[in-house]
């Protein structure tokens, strides 16, 4: 059974389709990037998830939970943070959490569970409209965790934040992801923000991280970050002291050869391994100062299959 | 049905929450007692009519004081609480929160509706209460207004409830406005507009039919149409409560 999963899930607007036939698969308990750029269908389809806007086609289950406009039980599993916080300005950090928790029924002593986990609890009674942007997203985070969910949704959660608010919300989610086993689909178009999270937590709990890559409206890819890799070709970076002369020899050879406008050579790792490719060199008078397999960062692989250069599931 | 009931309770608690050091629950004091300190200073400068008794004297003094209430201070101040009770929620986005929540949309909506509800009566009370007050206040500034003894408690209860009875389909209009367009303009502007129509269409003879005329039915012309008055506006919120849950509960919040 899976977290979420979607099946033939479209959304269409007066302008044309938001997103088409998605086939979302999140497992539980694990990290999943929504990867795309601007535009891409990301927001839309949290918000078809959430039960915000009603899908023109398909079907959503959460943890295994029909969502459909008549049964809303499913979202009982679900906290979300939606771009910015929605918080009421002119209470308190506890009143609002308060408010949220009246609405779902929540055990009193969850408001004050929450306000310790998101390091709340000191400034909890000052009003709302006094708190910094960070710690109205945490406070955002303390509502979408009020219920206990077992999933969390967040969009976009580090937009607006200066690099210590990003610091702080992403030591609190790994902290989640950790110590409660939650389930994280983490939307977001800046690629660092979602490899620091997979990295730190693989690194951590050798978990695997689940990537959902969107562009306009249509799913490009979806699987682990391993599986993500090992469609992008290997390729070699080659620093030399004739790029010129090299360029030439290695078209002369056969080989794919780019130059990355740093006085780098990028060598697309076909036939010859990378000491044949270096052996070539050298006997072709070029002095080879340094030879690196290139291992794709996320941020290549995501613009290389939004381009339509890698190949699709 | 029974399954609305308690997240209806929940919700309404939720609002009740919501609604401390807001300008809405402000605005329940200051508004009647804008209208009380009028109608006093009117009949504190003014010749009256010598002669009455105090029940009639009350009666006078309340009647008029009602008669402004309804007629232009309570358009207004439906038309204001509503606006301040849909921004609450607009303001920063909140629908977005409360949607995505396990909880019925029309429970949400329904509380905003029972909310303002509440508040209207609860300042027709509060009015009530003031007028007592100001009535109090003129026999000590003056002797010969011929007010004298307790109120007429049991008259202005049963105005003051017909009178919130009577406002209840403009209020269920309003509210729909508020809600449905997030723009605090558009909600008052559409109430001024409909309250300053309500200044010629009230004194037609298509008066009773308008909602925001309704109210000033029970004072105006002896109360000839205030039944009338009364029942169309239940019946009118009934249909518009209706209409404005369902499309709240089909709406997409982009």
């Amino acid at each position: 059974m899976h977290a979420i999963e979607t099946h033939s899930l479209s959304k269409r607007f007066p302008g044309g389709f938001g997103v088409h036939e998605l086939d979302l698969a999140v497992p539980p308990g694990s990290i999943y990037g929504f990867l795309g750029p601007n535009g891409a269908g990301k927001t839309t389809t949290i918000r078809l998830l959430l039960s915000l806007l009603k899908p023109s086609g398909g079907a959503i289950r959460i943890f295994g939970e029909a969502l459909t406009a008549r049964s809303r039980r499913a979202l009982a599993n679900v906290g979300a943070l939606v771009e910015s916080p929605s918080l009421y300005g002119h209470l308190t950090g506890r009143e609002n959490l308060e408010v949220t928790r009246r609405l779902i029924a929540a055990a009193h002593r969850r408001v004050a569970d929450v306000l310790q986990l998101v390091e709340l609890a000191g400034d909890a009674d000052r009003l709302v409209r006094t708190y910094s942007l960070g710690m109205r997203q945490r406070l955002a985070l303390a509502l979408a965790l009020l219920g206990e969910p077992r999933i969390l949704i967040l969009d976009e959660p580090t937009n607006g934040l200066d690099p210590a608010g990003i610091q702080e919300l992403r030591a609190l989610l790994r902290q989640l992801i950790a110590e409660r086993g939650i389930t994280v689909f983490l939307s977001s178009h800046l690629l660092t923000e979602i490899e620091q999270m997979a990295t730190h937590q693989m690194a951590m709990h050798q978990m695997e991280m689940h990537l959902g890559v969107l562009d306009r409206g249509r799913m490009l890819f979806q699987g682990t970050l391993a599986e993500l890799r090992r469609r992008a070709p290997p390729r070699l970076l080659i620093e030399c002291d004739d790029v010129a002369r090299a360029t030439r020899e290695l078209d002369a050879a056969g080989e794919t050869v780019t130059a990355d406008g740093s006085g780098q050579l990028v060598v697309a790792l076909a036939e010859r391994t990378s000491a044949q490719i270096n052996r070539l060199l050298v006997e072709r008078g070029v002095g080879v100062a340094r030879l690196a397999p290139d291992d794709a960062s996320l941020e290549t692989l995501f613009l290389a299959l939004t381009r339509g250069e890698a190949a699709r599931p | 049905m029974s399954s609305l009931l308690r997240p209806l309770a929940a919700a309404l608690a939720a609002e009740a929450l919501k609604l401390r050091r807001t300008v809405a629950l402000r605005m329940c004091l200051v508004t009647p007692a804008v209208v009380v300190t009028l109608c006093v200073l009117q009949f504190g400068l003014t010749e009256l009519k010598v002669g009455q008794s105090g029940a009639e004297a009350w009666k006078g003094f309340a009647g008029a004081s009602f008669a402004l209430w309804a007629f232009l201070m309570m358009p207004l101040f439906v038309t204001l609480e509503a606006a301040l009770l849909a921004g609450i929620e607009h303001s920063d986005r909140q629908w977005k929160h409360l949607l995505a929540l396990p909880v019925p949309r029309a429970a949400h909506y329904l509380a905003k509706w029972v909310a303002l509800t509440v508040l209207v009566f609860g300042t027709a009370l509060v009015f009530v209460g003031l007028i007592a007050l100001g009535g109090w206040a003129l026999m000590q500034m003056r002797s010969d207004t011929g007010l004298a003894g307790w109120p007429p408690w049991w008259w202005l209860l049963r105005r003051c409830t017909g009178m919130v009875a009577a406002g209840l389909f403009m209020a269920t209009i309003q509210l729909w406005v508020a809600i449905r367009w997030s723009s605090f303009t558009i909600a008052v502007a559409a109430g001024m507009s409909a309250t300053v129509a309500g200044f010629i269409v009230g004194q037609s003879r298509f008066g009773r039919f308008y909602p925001w005329s309704m109210p000033v039915q029970l004072f105006a012309k002896s109360g000839e149409h205030a039944t009338f008055a009364i029942v169309a506006s239940i019946f009118g919120a009934a249909v518009v409560l209706a209409f404005s849950v369902w499309e709240f509960s089909r709406r997409e919040f982009e």
